[in-house]
């Protein structure tokens, strides 16, 4: 087999692909053509795929390029974090936030609060870290408090944002928890100065984040701006407001329109149904009607016949077709129509004069209501003929008319059997003794096609 | 970042392994050749390329990314960041000049360099620098210009060390901490609540009154002394944004860019009688439209190579099936990311083929692991296994090349025991 010259079809992931165990069902093959995308992908040995794919650099630098992690152990590790866990046997749950917990201090000094401290103590230890920690986390909070309480907190870092709490404000809620009044006044004329400078509160937890726009990368943590997520129709989320309830109250409207619509169309057609059985009922009624009457007339006189069958034929015209009146009249053009709709293409290779002969032979000669021709279509609303009263009203089989039927004589005054057993009187000219062309509908048979067809 | 002012005692080449460190530390006498030769080229430009000795005690190339005076020392003396061309981005370091071969220098600078005066350092900030095709690869899928921006601003480590808990570990990339913190180059973790400090008295009195002995989240998953925790981004805003810093300093290709509240941090913790101390990480995004059960991945370098990231992905996919969706990480991957998911997709599907019988669609094999189907594809294609034969797709499956590239994939770590995972997906969760 040479190698595939065409691009292999796209995978479909719902097929099932064999798996195949051995190797050795490709070796009769050459070099095995692999899918598109690992064309890409090849020219690479098998056990090295992982790291060739991704480091075209040779596998020795690849060695060092994987870094040996580097670290040390702290030595003050086992000082600094006391062995005081211990696992309960349950998971482990969260508890609320630091925030919600309230009494945590959440700030950690920096190096300025350290220095600050260490120049305000002095050598006396006034203040412990401690204690000053706690009093700029206070600090903090009261302030944001109070930007809460005026309505200035701001969704996004965008301008400045100045100190709200005042020196009175701040004495008189911290006094209340047993701190001393110089000592408020320093720390908080220390705070104010460092949160003027830095513009922005100084416990991280308050501070807002950035604008959405901004697209300076040193910011960070965003709101997740909402309004410009790209998605499809679908995942369009409908507001909750007057007009969607509009539109809403709209869809409902059409929707009961299209409901009683379709109410009305289903009554419509069980209405069309029953005329459809009344129709059938009828057709049944008068099929019933004229053999009563056929038989009634035969009996009592062949005189006034003429009239009568002119009356009757033109009366079953309404049901018969003139492609079925036509094909009972020239049995000739008949086993055309037969022909046709099996063998079409063979057509014009068969003569009609033969196919008729052929045609007519397989006729079983008694019986004939019951099975004239398997192709023949069958009359649902009839009742089945009885031969015995055929035979008494003169009605003769078709494969008789066949052969019989080179008499006009034996026409005349007859009725006889058409396709599916229906019985149709035929006109007849007295004088010229011949059938009296109805003219409305000849069946033209087709012209023969080219023999170069087949 | 401002000026950077150079501590005295620790250098930031100072972690730059053990035998060059003490070479580092003394002045070698410069032979008269090359002194003269050095006051030509000195200081050097930004852009130049050079070789230098590094921690292998080898000499590598490298090319000039920054320079800084050295503030204590003779004035015109520079240290200089640079980028070992041969390496990943992550061993980029401060070196001093002694490192450097200069016979070895290329004059070939930036076009762009202007020289005015001493103030080199705030010039050379606002160069672009070219894009070096050489590290390249593990960015396949930004393009040139967001790589060339991410790189500008990203080009020098802030912070060199850290202290985590038991270690001290070196940074591999540049972490936009708040400006406050631009002054220094160590910064001192809380191992529990992930506070970090700029002095060591700072942390030690942070331990004396931090509550924490874990992450401030529900444990999900306890299988011996290994502990995995659901921290919700939104209830503890601080911790994850602390943890997104932490990781940012190992992570190349991750953006603090949006708040975390979006997101769930899955952190895993070896626990003792300490607490519980992180080993490694992996976020998620709360509701994902791309599918994605994975946005960032970590395992902090100290624990790296032991099999801890290999228990993340495969929890991950876990997690997913709980969900019972298919999912995949967010890309771009890093270099260490994609080989741990490659080992882990190629470990999951070739054991599921070598066990099954019968044929087998791409989308059962993405049903049963929670694999995205694309990944499944690619992963099996690149090991060509999935051929065209004889006008059909077939997989190969010689279990003599299938033990191959399990070899080569490497075994997984540790295995996730899904019985003891308890866990209710985000969106059923109250």
């Amino acid at each position: 087999m040479s190698r595939l010259s065409f691009r292999p079809r796209p995978l479909d992931i719902h097929k099932k692909l064999p798996i195949v165990k051995s190797i050795k069902d490709f070796e009769d093959d050459e070099a095995p053509a692999s899918t598109r995308n690992s064309q890409l992908l090849r020219a690479v040995p098998a056990p090295e795929v992982e790291h060739e794919v991704h480091h075209p650099t040779p596998s020795k630098k690849l060695a060092a390029e994987i870094p040996t992690p580097q670290f040390v152990i702290v030595d003050t590790y086992e000082r600094d974090y006391s062995c005081t866990f211990s696992q309960p046997t349950s998971y482990l749950r969260a508890r609320g936030a630091r925030a919600e917990i309230g009494e945590f201090v959440e700030y950690d000094l920096d190096n300025e609060d350290e220095d600050w401290l260490y120049d305000f103590n002095e050598e006396r230890r006034i203040l412990a870290p401690e204690m000053f920690e706690s009093l700029l986390f206070k600090l903090e909070v009261l302030d944001h408090k109070a930007r809460e309480r005026a309505g200035l907190i701001t969704p996004t870092l965008g301008s400045p944002i100045p100190v709200q709490l005042r020196l009175d404000t701040a004495i008189e809620a911290l006094q209340a928890q047993g701190f001393k009044y110089s000592l408020i006044q320093s720390v908080y004329d220390y705070w104010k100065e460092k949160r003027e400078r830095w513009q922005k509160p100084v416990l991280r937890r308050l501070q807002p984040p950035p604008p959405v726009n901004d697209t300076n990368p040193y910011n960070v943590f965003r709101p997740r701006e909402k309004a410009h997520r790209l998605h499809t129709r679908r995942m369009q989320r409908r507001e909750n407001n007057v007009q969607s309830f509009e539109k809403l109250r709209q869809v409902r409207r059409n929707l009961d329109q299209a409901k009683s619509l379709l109410e009305a169309l289903i009554k419509r057609e069980e209405k069309k149904r029953e005329v459809m059985e009344s129709e059938v009922t009828l057709q049944r009624m008068q099929m019933k009607y004229k053999h009563e009457t056929e038989f009634l007339e035969d009996n009592l006189a062949f005189s006034g016949f003429t009239a009568f069958s002119s009356k009757f034929v033109s009366s079953e015209e309404e049901y018969f077709d003139s492609d079925d009146v036509m094909t009972n009249r020239f049995p000739r053009t008949r086993s055309a129509v037969q022909s046709l709709p099996s063998h079409d293409t063979n057509l014009p290779m068969v003569p009609a004069a033969s196919t008729k002969q052929e045609f007519r032979r397989r006729y079983v000669p008694h019986g004939w209501p019951h099975k004239l021709d398997p192709l023949e279509p069958v009359l649902l609303f009839t009742k089945p003929l009885l031969p015995e009263k055929l035979a008494m009203a003169g009605i003769m089989p078709p494969d008789s008319i066949a052969t019989n039927g080179v008499s006009p004589a034996s026409y005349r005054l007859r009725g006889r059997m058409g396709r599916g057993g229906r019985i149709i009187f035929d006109r007849w000219n007295p004088l010229m003794q011949t059938p009296i062309d109805c003219g409305n509908s000849y069946y033209m048979p087709p012209k023969p096609r080219p023999s170069t067809c087949n | 970042m401002g000026s950077l002012e150079t501590p005295t005692g620790s250098g930031p080449s100072a972690g730059n392994g053990k035998s060059t460190s003490v070479d580092a530390a003394e002045a070698p006498p410069e032979p008269d050749m090359s002194k003269r030769r050095r006051s030509s080229v000195l200081p050097l430009e930004v852009g130049t390329r050079v070789m230098c000795r590094w921690r292998d005690s080898k000499y590598h190339p490298v090319k000039v990314i920054e320079r800084r005076k050295v503030s204590n020392a003779i004035p015109g003396d520079y240290e200089y960041y640079v980028h070992y061309t041969e390496f990943n981005r992550r061993l980029d370091e401060w070196v001093k000049l002694d490192q450097l071969d200069l016979d070895s220098v290329e004059a070939v600078v930036d076009e762009k360099v202007e020289e005015k005066g001493a103030s080199g350092l705030k010039m050379t900030r606002h160069q672009k620098r070219k894009i070096d095709e050489t590290h390249v690869e593990g960015h396949e899928e930004l393009d040139a210009a967001s790589l060339r921006e991410h790189e500008e601003f990203t080009k020098v480590k802030n912070i060199a060390t850290i202290e985590l808990g038991r270690y001290e570990i070196e940074t591999w990339y540049f972490s936009p901490f708040p400006p406050e913190y631009n002054d220094c180059l160590r910064l001192y973790f809380c191992e529990f609540c992930l506070n970090f400090m700029k002095r060591k008295e700072q942390l030690q009195r942070h331990m004396r009154k931090c509550d924490l002995k874990h992450p401030p989240g529900d444990e999900i998953y306890r299988s011996g002394t290994l502990s995995m925790f659901e921290v919700d981004g939104k209830k503890n805003k601080v911790y994850g944004q602390n943890l997104c810093y932490l990781a940012k300093l190992f992570l190349d290709h991750k953006t603090l860019y949006y708040d975390v509240d979006l997101f769930l941090f899955y952190v895993l913790c070896e626990c003792d009688d300490r607490g519980c101390h992180m080993v490694g990480y992996f976020s998620k995004e709360k509701h994902s439209e791309e599918s994605y059960n994975l946005a960032c991945i970590l395992t902090l370098p100290p624990y790296q190579r032991k099999g801890y990231g290999k228990f993340l992905i495969a929890f991950s996919y876990e997690l997913s099936k709980k969900e019972g969706k298919v999912g995949t990480p967010e890309r771009p991957l890093s270099d260490l990311g994609l080989l741990s998911y490659r080992g882990y997709w190629t470990r999951v599907l070739l054991d599921i083929l070598k066990k099954h019988k019968g044929n087998i669609s791409i989308k059962e094999l993405s049903d049963m692991t929670a694999i995205k189907a694309e990944d499944i594809l690619t992963t099996l294609q690149s090991l060509e296994l999935i051929q065209y034969r004889k006008g059909q797709h077939v997989i190969c499956a010689d279990p003599k090349v299938l033990d191959r590239h399990l070899k080569a994939a490497g075994r997984g770590g540790l295995d996730v025991d899904v019985s003891k995972l308890i866990w209710t997906p985000y969106k059923e969760q109250s």
